[in-house]
């Protein structure tokens, strides 16, 4: 970076301002995304012999065709939210915790412990304590990797994944064993008990209190992030580290707090499925919710308002892919392939992002 | 019973022998990384690779008659999806992370659409249309004492991985071109002035490892197994990476770190046979793995250390 | 001899600043030519462009007598340019052989032969008396022979033109020798030597002729036998330019010891010294100046006193208390302030917002915060009073701070850093460098008002008129080392240069 005038500076501010920040841009941004992962998709329909058109109909009809679709929907998002929120904790504080799905399974499986093994509370305390355990869990989940790094400099990239690992056997193993269930087929543990249950808001379908919730901690969210102390030492430590340590901001202290509460958050995601859809933990219940919440924050920008249309989106997309294969025999597998394809155009984005920042100096 | 006999009854010839087999991918996708990481490219999509030379090898076999015919299938697939990463990365710039990340969730995704799509059938596919490879038998390596029951029988790609252990060490300090590779890893600046061509090395190095990975894949899937299940791979391009780390890019150390998990997986099987849950003896590879990461970490940093008070 | 290297009208311009303004060399073959002058200078630039890692806007190039075109280094080496960096560029883990041949290894068919470059390091070593250990790799060669494998690698390549950058920066006396001996011996076997210094010492003991550079100019080419190190010294600092913003020295008022270093010692990042037993002390009211040229452990030293680096011997007090190896937010909070060196990489976060950045240091406080939350209203009428009162021209508080200019970024940073009125000692490292003349005078201008407030002020800078302009009093940084020059009167200049360039020693 070199010196410049004061009228290149103008310049180059509003051209700037003109190329990244007009709201309508964001927009046609994910709308490109969103085509041309559906553009793949529909190929992908196309090779396989079917009808792309009356798929992705029956794909729309499922996500959000009926109030019945529109619940499902937005109550399978809850767990996506959460997923997201973690992953931005994470990722604004540059800790990689690509350990979010390990700590959702933490979380899930102590929320349905507290769930069955507590009799006789009020409910409202019941799910708060059910809640409030499932956040410990999972930040205890990510203190290993993040106590690594921060002691040895051990990279949490692969620590946290192996934790995921750990996570899924060590439940399976529990839920096998001291934690059998005579109540189900599936390995899972008992259900929970009615008092820890989520209320739900229309009879019939799953959508529950998770939802409001969800929401709400995106409020909570933000406001941590962009209006406390704490907050703003995670993001000022994410965004330039030497600038931090400059400054005299706390960097280890904010990495240890930012996969923590990346965790909890996760911890919480996991619950919110078992207190609410699923009613008790059963091994397979998460069918890549931490990976997708790591997918959404990129999406999102790492900005938690974000965070909810592309886990609504997801969810979506989800819901929908069991409408489309019941009624065009579309295989549910072909959203996760469209998933993918995301993926790579949200990876070209970071380029796009790389080329703005580079010229204007 | 003493902890001798338990140890008798549990380090079977045949645990040996089985360790050695489910070695093989774990240390044909720590080579791969081996390579990729010397160039300078961290692939955290190694795993993504491996589900897809998995999944391609049974196509290819399924289509060719033959598990040589899918492993070259495998290859080719995996050499396109280098490619995708490596431009991606090299090209447009992004995040290597996010890239390699991105790899393995379309690597999943793809495979387990495809398996429904092509085959019919979810969560697994089995068949007798999948040829699979056939065990070797050399003839004098059976007859080594001790060794002899454990060596023998392999398949050949399990030979030739030791074989691949020797060649890497050999293509990376033994060969110009290797210098080269790694000098654009370590030092780009030194290998800008001496007029290497940065680019082209980190290509080479990304597009080999996507070449490894694909046999790591298609082992898993054609050898012993004779079947494709979603995620088989399961974890292992992370193991992999984790090998990589803890041998610090050197072949031999990596493959230490390879036999360990290959062990650990092996006796996670074993041990079932104890009545030892599963679930639990199945965790052992990724503990292990935390572990090892851990040590070869402080052990750096009391190298650091003391290279630095020398100096002083 | 015949011509080795003619540089003819060669002129350069980079964004604010004209690097090489129309500059002739010409070298003969056999000739072993210093070029000097101070940083910015344009020396290395005027290199940078004969090996091919720039291009001039202007001018030609001649090697050995025929006009070439230099587009990379890869045409320099087959020319017969050899390069030898400030910083080396070598392998750390690949051996000393390993590293001179690398690129173009002796091979047979795929295998590298071992043996053979072992052989050709040796042969060269031995001819011209640069010993160096084949196979020590070379993170465990001393800085010396590092230097000689640069050297080495540059022949092996039949370098018949040798360009040297600050050979003798990282160098011991004794090993400065060794390279001495060396560079003759391949000048008398007809290689050309070229090389940039600061040192004034040593270009007069090993040149035949010395070129003196200064602002982008060619000031004059000299014998060297023929000159002192005084006549150089006055060539390189020159006359005083524009006598800008000034201290009236008359009016400040100096009372009593705000900083005190008591025999500082700190470690550079490879663990070398880089601050030799220091010790100085700065008083209320009063500038003083470390003049020199920047890798003289200026860094090193103004990082050990804010906290950013560890201090291995030696005590640091400010206003009696000892902050030597405190936290950086613990020194802060006693009093300190720093204007960093590097201020895109440190001194602000580029993609934070603006008014994210004027807060870094004092978001906690009472004012602006409560237990948990910020105050956001008041962070901002805070931020809004600094950017008025610093004259920090920004579009908005909310935009990234990449957007500003690098004046505007620095005012920013000298807003956050004095804007709070709170801090007893400013150290600004090399505050103004980059920044065009309105951006510069501001700067001065509110670090002699903050210390005329009574605080006192370190200045480190390597441009000495910026020195002479503002402090009250200067010492020289060479090598790790303070003089003590005194305050600022007329002979400052050039006591200053002559210490800067090494020549009293």
């Amino acid at each position: 970076m070199t010196a410049r005038t004061e009228a290149e500076v103008v310049t180059d501010t509003s051209r700037l301002r003109a190329m990244l920040s007009s709201a309508g841009l964001q927009l046609l941004n994910y709308a490109l995304i969103l085509l041309l992962a559906l553009g793949v998709g529909a190929l992908a329909i196309a090779a396989s012999g079917k009808d792309p058109v009356a798929a992705y109909q029956a794909l729309l009809r499922g996500a959000f065709g009926s109030v019945r679709a529109l619940a499902n929907t937005l109550d399978r998002s809850t767990v996506m939210i959460l997923a997201g929120l973690a992953a931005v904790l994470a990722f604004s504080t540059s800790v990689r915790n690509l350990g979010i799905e390990g700590q959702l399974y933490m979380g899930a499986f102590i929320a349905a412990w507290v769930g069955f093994g507590i009799d006789g509370l009020p409910s409202l305390l019941h799910i708060v304590l059910a809640f409030v355990a499932s956040a410990i869990a999972g930040a205890a989940w990510g203190l290993v990797p993040i106590l690594l790094r921060t002691r040895w400099d051990v990279d949490e990239i692969v620590t946290s994944l192996m934790f995921n690992y750990i996570a899924t056997f060590f439940t399976a193993y529990l839920v096998a064993f001291p934690f059998k269930s005579d109540t189900t087929i599936l390995p899972g543990t008992d259900p929970i008990n009615a008092t820890a249950k989520l209320p739900r808001f229309i009879r019939g379908s799953p959508l529950s209190v998770g939802f409001p919730m969800a929401l709400v901690l995106v409020v909570v969210v933000y406001w941590f992030l962009f209006r406390t102390k704490q907050g703003y030492e995670l993001r000022m430590v994410g965004m330039n580290p030497r600038f931090a340590a400059y400054a005299g901001l706390p960097v280890k202290r904010s990495a240890l707090l930012g996969m923590l509460l990346s965790g909890a958050m996760a911890g919480v995601g996991g619950a919110s499925l078992i207190l609410g859809f699923f009613g008790r933990f059963i091994t397979q219940f998460s069918l890549g919710y931490g990976w997708d919440g790591i997918v959404i924050s990129l999406l999102a920008k790492n900005n938690p308002i974000a965070v909810i249309p592309a886990a609504i989106f997801y969810a979506g997309l989800a819901n929908g892919s069991l409408e489309m294969q019941s009624a065009t025999q579309v295989p549910t597998m072909l959203v996760s392939t469209v998933k993918g394809v995301i993926m790579f155009i949200v990876t070209a984005q970071v380029f796009l992002r790389h080329l703005a920042r580079r010229s204007p100096r | 019973m003493s902890i001798v006999d338990t140890l008798g009854r549990l380090i079977t010839v045949e645990l040996l022998s089985s360790s050695l087999r489910m070695t093989t991918p774990v240390l044909y996708a720590t080579l791969g990384g081996i390579f990729s990481s010397e160039a300078g490219v961290l692939n955290v999509g190694l795993e993504g690779l491996m589900i897809i030379g998995a999944f391609f090898g049974v196509v290819g076999s399924v289509a060719l008659g033959s598990a040589w015919g899918g492993l070259l299938v495998a290859i080719l697939a995996c050499l396109i999806l280098s490619l995708a990463f490596a431009a991606v990365h090299l090209e447009w710039g992004a995040d290597e992370m996010i890239v390699g990340l991105a790899l393995n969730i379309f690597g999943y995704g793809l495979t387990t659409y495809l398996l429904v799509v092509m085959y019919d059938v979810s969560g697994y596919y089995s068949s007798e249309a999948i040829a699979g490879f056939q065990p070797l038998h050399i003839p004098g390596v059976e007859k080594l004492p001790l060794i002899g029951s454990i060596l023998g029988g392999q398949f050949a790609l399990v030979y030739l991985g030791f074989l691949a252990v020797f060649a890497t060490w050999f293509v990376l300090y033994r060969t110009p071109w290797g210098f080269w590779l790694r000098s654009a890893g370590e030092s780009p600046e030194a290998a800008e002035t001496v007029g290497i061509n940065l680019k082209l090395m980190k290509y080479s190095g990304v597009l080999i490892g996507g070449i490894l990975c694909a046999v790591g894949g298609a082992f898993l899937s054609l050898a012993h197994l004779n079947l494709f299940s979603e995620e088989m791979t399961a974890g292992r391009g992370f193991l992999a990476l984790a090998a990589v780390n803890f041998g610090d890019r050197k072949p031999l150390k990596c493959l230490a770190a390879s036999l360990i998990f290959g062990f650990a997986d092996a006796l996670a099987i074993r041990l079932q046979r104890f009545g030892l849950p599963s679930q639990l003896v199945l965790m052992l590879p990724y503990i292990a793995t935390v572990v090892v990461l851990t040590l070869s970490a402080i052990q750096r940093l009391a190298a650091q250390r003391a290279r630095m008070s020398v100096r002083g | 001899m015949a011509e080795a290297v003619a540089m003819l009208g060669i002129t350069k311009q980079f964004p604010g600043v004209l690097a090489n303004d129309d500059v002739d060399l010409v070298v003969e073959g056999g000739e072993i030519r210093a070029i000097v002058g101070e940083n910015g200078a344009g020396k290395t630039t005027l290199m940078r462009i004969l090996y091919g890692l720039e291009k001039a806007d202007k001018g030609t190039i001649r090697v050995k007598g025929e006009e070439v075109a230099i587009p990379n280094a890869r045409t320099a080496i087959a020319l017969g340019i050899g390069m030898v960096h400030q910083h080396f560029k070598m392998v750390p883990s690949f051996t000393v052989a390993q590293n001179v041949v690398l690129g173009m290894e002796p091979h047979r068919g795929v295998l590298y032969e071992e043996g053979q470059s072992r052989n050709d390091v040796l042969g060269l070593s031995s001819r011209y008396g640069l010993v160096v250990e084949p196979d020590r790799r070379i993170m465990d060669a001393s800085v010396g022979e590092q230097q000689r494998v640069e050297i080495l690698r540059a022949l092996y390549r039949k370098a018949d033109i040798l360009i040297l950058d600050e050979p003798t920066a990282v160098l011991t006396d004794s090993e400065t020798e060794e390279l001495f001996a060396i560079l003759r011996r391949l000048a008398q076997d007809g290689l050309t030597i070229l090389f940039i210094s600061h040192k004034l010492r040593e270009v007069l003991a090993i040149s035949d002729n010395t070129t003196v550079m200064r602002n982008g100019r060619v000031v004059g080419t000299v014998r060297t036998a023929q000159t002192t190190s005084d006549e150089l010294s006055e060539m390189i600092i020159g006359r005083a330019s524009l006598e800008s913003a000034s201290r009236d020295r008359a009016a400040a008022k100096v009372g009593e010891a705000v900083l005190d270093l008591e025999g500082v010692c700190v470690h550079d990042a490879r663990g070398l010294l880089a601050v030799k037993s220091v010790s100085l002390q700065v008083r209320s009211g009063e500038i003083l100046g470390i003049a020199g040229v920047e890798g003289n452990g200026q860094l090193e030293l103004a990082e050990a006193i804010t906290g950013l680096r560890p201090t291995a011997e030696g005590r640091i007090a400010l206003l009696g208390n000892e902050i030597q190896n405190l936290s950086v937010r613990q020194i802060r909070e006693a009093g300190v302030a720093h204007i960093p060196a590097d201020r895109y990489a440190m001194g602000v976060s580029a993609d934070a917002l603006v008014w994210e950045n004027l807060c870094g240091t004092s978001y906690y406080e009472e004012e602006f915060s409560g237990r948990i939350a910020l105050s956001i209203d008041s962070i901002l009428s805070n931020a809004r009073v600094l950017i008025k009162e610093f004259d920090v021209r920004t579009p908005t508080l909310h935009c990234p701070a990449r957007n500003l200019s690098g004046g505007n970024l620095q005012k920013l940073v000298v807003a956050r850093e004095l804007g709070a009125e709170r801090a007893q000692l400013v150290v600004a490292s090399q505050p103004t460098r980059g920044i065009d003349i309105a951006g510069t005078e501001a700067i001065r201008s509110m670090l002699m008002d903050y210390a005329s407030r009574g605080a006192g002020v370190l200045l480190i800078s390597a441009d000495l008129d910026e020195i002479l302009a503002i402090s009250d009093r200067v010492v020289v940084m060479y090598e790790g080392q303070l003089t003590e020059v005194g305050t600022v009167d007329a002979s400052t200049r050039e006591r200053v240069g002559r210490i800067m360039t090494g020549a009293d020693l």
